[in-house]
């Protein structure tokens, strides 16, 4: 599965396919952990745990 | 004359009362949750300074809601699993909380299978309320949809899951299911609800990008009320006429839908969500008497002896050094997953634990993270590359220190990053480095954390990924059970052998250059 994170594409496989492991993926974890919150491509807030499916944009901020 | 005068007065009449009775506005609340996981307390998410959510704050909402008219409570799935408070309960702590807070109905969701089929049908026969799964073939007990009538309008419910679910869910947990495409399957049931239901409502437990895509694509349907991808949805979209809607994750979030209806049919709907912050004082009810029951419960069900330590089990030196903690959980992984080898993060074991009997919560607080046991295939090379990684910032105590089983090394600790490993072996042999191996690990590794890559790069070169003898295979994924965490793994060891006493064997030997 092939998402972006900060408009990185970051590639993903089942079932590691929650935002958490994209995040992991794309080592933006500290910046959670240090207050930041997830977004999708709508604005959205996103959970961690929260699963990804294939096109999915997130955006750490 | 006088006759026709007089039927055409009454139809007259009852056009026009019928009329004035249709114009009638009602207002319907449906109050909404999705991916509770059993945070039934209050809880202080990942990066918070604050604590949010707490279920006795959101009862408290609901009831306050009810108290101002009709209104539904409804689920959009995955409620059982996730939290202690679930967990060690097998969901049953959440059922009875669902009953006692009178839920209308419930979507299943994915993790609502993580115990298995034989506890979930169990689970679905004590809920007093409809567990629903348009898209699901093969379970008895549940129901594709369900209609609920409240002032006169019926309003039907239709539950669907992801088709994912043999994939985010152990397989074994789904023998003989099928779960089916939700498009045509919301639209077969369209069709069954046509002259039963006034107003057609999607439970949804396949994530807000495809809520989005069923909006787009099914025309007939008021809202869908989504879960599975934990989205906090404070500005709901319309797609084709349907109001697309998600309330968050953890109860963090109770969302509202009021649908007003003329002639029976919805004239305007408006959602929103309500954050649920923890009470300040705790009432007596019902739902905070259950949430006390159950998490005294949880404190001793902690205080469980599971085994017994013959030896102390060493987590203070796991970022530095082999530990007999560090060897005791990778063989169990390894064991778990029947890899040839195993790596995990030092990191990753919080604490020792001392000689002596050995407590769940001593288990949980080596192993606190929700991780689950992945098995991935490596070849020597890119398994030596894990390891130099692994030992790359032993000068700081990093985390990624790596502890092993079915393997051993030197290290040089003055060698240059990326030259620090000597006389690596594999099941006894010396590595070869085109040759493939199997290698137990965690989720949190496999996906990169820590900064390893070369699990997932391993496992993104897969081709596919199918079912065999019950375990999700891909070319590169040999192992995953991502609805039992790496902790319950151990305490399952643990009773099963009930004494341990491993020992630091040379698995990894500093030498000096």
């Amino acid at each position: 599965m092939k998402v972006e994170v900060n408009d990185c594409a970051v590639s993903l496989f089942p079932p590691m396919t929650t935002v958490r492991h994209a995040l992991l993926t794309a080592g933006l974890m500290e910046e959670v952990e240090a207050g930041g919150k997830v977004y999708d491509e709508w604005g959205n807030e996103a959970g961690l745990d929260g699963s990804l499916q294939e096109g999915a944009k997130l955006y750490v901020r | 004359m006088k006759r026709y005068i007089a039927w055409l007065l009454l139809v007259l009449f009852l056009a026009a009362f019928g009329r004035n009775a249709a114009a009638e506005q009602k207002v319907v609340s449906i109050l909404h949750v999705n991916d509770f996981h059993g945070f039934a307390e209050p809880y202080r998410p990942f990066g918070s300074e604050d604590f949010l959510g707490g279920i006795a704050a959101l009862a408290f909402e609901v009831d306050r809601i009810r108290a101002q008219g009709p209104t539904l409570l409804v689920s959009a799935g995955d409620m059982i699993q996730g939290n202690n408070w679930a967990n060690l309960f097998f969901g049953e702590s959440v059922v009875e909380l669902m009953n006692e807070m009178r839920f209308d109905a419930m979507a299943l969701g994915n993790h609502e299978f993580d115990f298995g089929l034989d506890v979930l049908r169990k689970r679905i026969s004590e809920a007093q309320f409809p567990v629903l799964g348009a898209n699901v073939e093969g379970l008895d007990l549940i129901r594709p949809y369900v209609v609920k009538e409240i002032q006169g309008v019926r309003i039907a419910f239709i539950g669907l899951v992801t088709e994912d679910v043999p994939v985010t869910t152990h397989p074994r947990n789904v023998p003989g299911l099928s779960f089916l495409p939700v498009v045509s399957s919301v639209e077969k049931n369209l069709e069954l609800l046509r002259g039963k239901a006034d107003i057609v409502i999607v439970l949804s437990h396949i994530g807000h990008a495809a809520d989005r895509d069923l909006a787009a694509k099914v025309t007939g349907l008021t809202a869908i009320i989504g879960g599975h991808s934990h989205t906090r949805v404070l500005q709901p979209v319309v797609i084709n006429n349907t109001i697309v809607l998600q309330a968050w994750e953890h109860g963090k979030a109770l969302g509202r839908l009021d649908l007003y209806v003329e002639d029976l049919k919805v004239v305007r709907a408006e959602g929103r969500l309500i954050d649920i912050r923890p009470l300040p004082e705790t009432p007596d009810t019902a739902v905070t008497r259950l949430v006390k029951k159950y998490s005294e419960r949880v404190d001793a069900r902690l205080d469980e002896p599971v085994g017994e330590a013959l030896v102390d089990l060493d987590g203070e030196n796991v970022r530095s050094r082999e530990t007999n903690l560090g060897n005791f959980i990778t063989d169990i992984i390894r064991k778990t997953a029947m890899t040839d080898a195993a790596i995990i993060g030092g990191g990753s074991i919080r604490t020792s634990i001392k000689k002596g009997k050995i407590l769940m919560k001593h288990v949980y607080a080596v192993s606190p993270f929700n991780n689950y046991v992945v098995g991935v295939r490596l070849t020597g090379r890119q398994i030596r590359e894990a390891l130099e990684h692994g030992l790359s910032a032993i000068e700081d105590g990093a985390g990624r220190f790596p502890q092993v089983s079915g393997m051993s090394f030197a290290y040089s600790r003055t060698a240059a990053v990326g030259a620090r490993i000597r006389d690596l072996t594999i099941a006894g042999r010396p590595a070869e480095a085109d040759r493939e191996y199997t290698v137990a690990t965690d989720d949190f590794l496999a996906a990169g954390g820590d900064g390893y890559k070369a699990f997932g790069e391993a496992v993104r070169s897969s081709k596919d990924f199918t079912n065999v003898g019950g375990t999700l295979k891909g070319e590169k994924l040999v192992y995953s059970n991502s609805g039992k965490w790496e902790r319950d793994v151990i305490i399952d060891y643990i009773r099963e052998v009930k004494q341990v006493s491993p020992v630091v064997e040379g698995r990894i030997r500093e030498v000096k250059d």
